[in-house]
C-alpha cells in the first residue's frame, strides 16, 4: 500500500479518524501500522529539513513516534491527527536541529516586504522604458523540449538538488505541500505560521525550483 | 441574459479547459456550475469587456440563475451556447490585429517626440495575435493619457467589434 | 512594476502565479491575471512550467517504510499498550 492509498483509507471524515484514534486507544496494532505507513514518509522529509543528515533524521522519526505513541491518551481532536503527528515531529525535530544548528526560527520566516523575485528583473523589459515589466525576451518553451527531458527520472534529482539548496522554512513549506502533498491548513498548524506567510514560501520555494529545472534544460 | 464567450479551438476553456457542448442546430446543453466569485461559475462578456478576452472562437451563449455583474466579466450559474458567432473568423481576426496594429502606430506618433520604443513593439506583436495587440494599442494609450486612455482604447475597440461582427448592442 | 487597475505586467504575473494557482488571488486581479494569459503566450509557458514543476515534485514522495523501522515502531506500540 502506498502512503496516498494508507492516507486515502485513514483521513477519509472526521469520524473515521474518530474511530482510528479509538482503535489506537485500545491497542489496536494494525491501526497503529496504516499510520506509520500513512505518515512516516512525510515525517522524514521534514525532519530531513532540520537535521544534517538522514541517519539523524531517521532517529528524530522514530523519536517522534514514541511522542506519539505516548501521547494518543492526551491527543483531543482539536486538529487533526496529522496536523498532530507533524507537531510532535517539528517540535522534536527542533529540539534535536538546535543541537546540530541548522535549523532556523519559523518566526523569522518569510516577509512580504523582502524582495526575493521570481524571476531576475532583468529578463523583463526596463521600468523607463516601453512596455515595462514586459518580458525582454520568452522563457523558454517546455512544452517544445523532448518529453523525456522534462518528465524524465533526471529532473528529479535536480529538483531534489534545487530543495536542498532553499533556505529551511522553504524547503520546509516546498515538502511538505508539493512533495507529500499535505493541504495549506496541515501546513500552517504544523509550523504554526499564517496561511499568508506559508503561501509566500511556497512561492518563493517553487520560483527557486522552476528556476533551478529552467537552468538545466537550457544546459 | 445574452452574452458572449470565446473559447479555444474546438470549444475548449481557454483557462479551465472545460469542453463545451457545441450548438448543433440547436442550442448546446445547459452547463450548471456553482458560482464561487472568480474561482467557478460561467464566466462570460459583455460587449464591453469583449476586446479583454479575444481568443479563437466567438460564440453567443444565454446565461441564467444567478447572474453576477463583475468588472470585466459576467459570471453565471447556469449557460448554453446558443451559436457560433461565423462573422469571428480568420478573417475577422486579422482585420482586427491589423486595426489595432495601425491604431497603435498611429497612437505612437500622435505626441512630439513620437514614443519610437513603443512603437518598435507593435509590429513584432501581429504574428501573436489579436488579443495582444489589442493591448499593445491600449497601453500605449494609457501611456499618452494615463489612466483613462486605456479604458478609451478597450472603448473604441469594442464599437469596431460590434460593427464588424453584426452584433447587437444590448 | 508598474500598478494599475487596468492590467498586470508580466513580471507581476510571475509574482502572482501562486496565489493565483492556490485560489487566493482577489477576484479583481484574478481577472487581470487571466486576462494576462489570454495574450502573453511567454506567461502562459511559465505557469505552464510552474503547474509541471509541482506535479513533478510530487513524484519525490519516499514510497516505503523500511521493514526494521516499521517492526520496532510496532513493538514499542505493543510495549507502550501493555504497561
Amino acid at each position: 500500500m502506498t502512503p496516498a492509498d494508507a492516507e486515502q483509507r485513514l483521513t477519509g471524515t472526521a469520524s473515521s479518524e474518530a474511530k482510528l484514534v479509538a482503535r489506537l486507544r485500545a491497542g489496536d496494532e494494525q491501526a497503529f501500522a496504516e499510520l506509520i505507513d500513512s505518515y512516516h514518509g512525510t515525517m522524514l522529509a521534514v525532519a530531513r529539513n532540520y537535521v544534517n543528515t538522514r541517519a539523524v533524521a531517521e532517529e528524530v522519526v522514530q523519536e517522534a513516534w514514541l511522542g506519539v505513541i505516548k501521547g494518543l491518551d492526551r491527543f483531543q481532536g482539536r486538529s487533526s491527527l496529522k496536523t498532530w503527528i507533524l507537531r510532535i515531529l517539528v517540535n522534536t525535530a527542533m529540539t534535536r536541529g538546535g543541537q546540530e544548528a541548522r535549523s532556523i526560527p519559523f518566526s523569522s520566516l518569510a516577509r512580504e516586504d523582502e524582495a526575493e523575485p521570481a524571476v531576475e528583473p532583468d529578463r523583463f523589459r526596463r521600468p523607463d522604458g516601453a512596455f515595462p515589466g514586459h518580458w525582454a525576451a520568452y522563457p523558454a518553451n517546455w512544452g517544445a523540449l523532448p518529453e523525456d527531458r522534462v518528465f524524465g527520472r533526471e529532473t528529479l534529482g535536480v529538483m531534489q538538488e534545487a530543495i536542498e539548496a532553499l533556505p529551511t522554512p522553504q524547503r520546509v513549506v516546498i515538502t511538505l505541500r508539493d512533495v507529500q502533498g499535505c493541504s495549506p491548513e496541515e501546513v500552517c498548524d504544523a509550523l504554526d505560521v499564517s496561511d499568508g506567510n506559508q503561501r509566500v514560501l511556497l512561492h518563493r520555494a517553487r520560483s527557486r525550483v522552476r528556476a533551478a529545472l529552467e537552468r538545466h534544460f537550457d544546459g | 441574459m445574452i452574452a458572449y464567450k470565446f473559447l479555444n479551438t474546438g470549444g475548449r476553456g481557454v483557462f479551465t479547459r472545460f469542453s463545451w457542448p457545441l450548438p448543433d442546430g440547436g442550442p448546446g446543453e445547459w452547463v450548471d456550475a456553482r458560482i464561487v466569485p472568480c474561482r467557478s461559475g460561467i464566466h462570460a462578456c459583455r460587449l464591453s469587456d469583449l476586446p479583454l478576452w479575444v481568443g479563437r472562437e466567438m460564440y453567443e451563449i444565454e446565461l441564467d440563475g444567478e447572474v453576477l455583474d463583475e468588472p470585466t466579466k459576467v459570471v453565471a450559474s447556469r449557460g448554453r451556447l446558443l451559436r457560433r458567432v461565423t462573422s469571428w473568423d480568420g478573417d475577422a481576426r486579422d482585420a482586427y490585429t491589423r486595426m489595432c496594429a495601425d491604431r497603435a502606430h498611429e497612437l505612437a506618433a500622435s505626441v512630439s517626440p513620437p514614443l519610437d520604443e513603443w512603437d518598435a513593439v507593435v509590429e513584432p506583436s501581429v504574428p501573436e495575435g489579436p488579443a495582444l495587440l489589442g493591448f499593445v494599442a491600449a497601453r500605449i494609450a494609457e501611456e499618452l493619457s494615463c489612466a483613462g486612455g486605456y479604458r478609451t482604447e478597450r472603448g473604441r475597440q469594442t464599437e469596431w467589434l460590434v460593427e464588424r461582427l453584426g452584433l447587437t448592442p444590448a | 512594476m508598474a500598478e494599475s487597475a487596468d492590467h498586470v505586467s508580466c513580471q507581476e504575473v510571475v509574482e502572482l502565479v501562486t496565489d493565483y494557482l492556490e485560489g487566493a488571488l482577489p477576484g479583481d486581479r484574478t481577472a487581470l491575471f487571466e486576462q494576462h494569459l489570454n495574450f502573453c503566450e511567454g506567461c502562459v509557458w511559465y505557469v505552464d512550467e510552474l503547474r509541471t514543476t509541482v506535479s513533478r515534485l510530487g513524484e519525490i514522495r519516499e514510497e516505503h517504510v523500511p521493514p526494521d523501522t516499521r517492526e520496532r515502531l510496532l513493538r514499542a506500540f505493543r510495549d507502550w499498550n501493555r504497561s
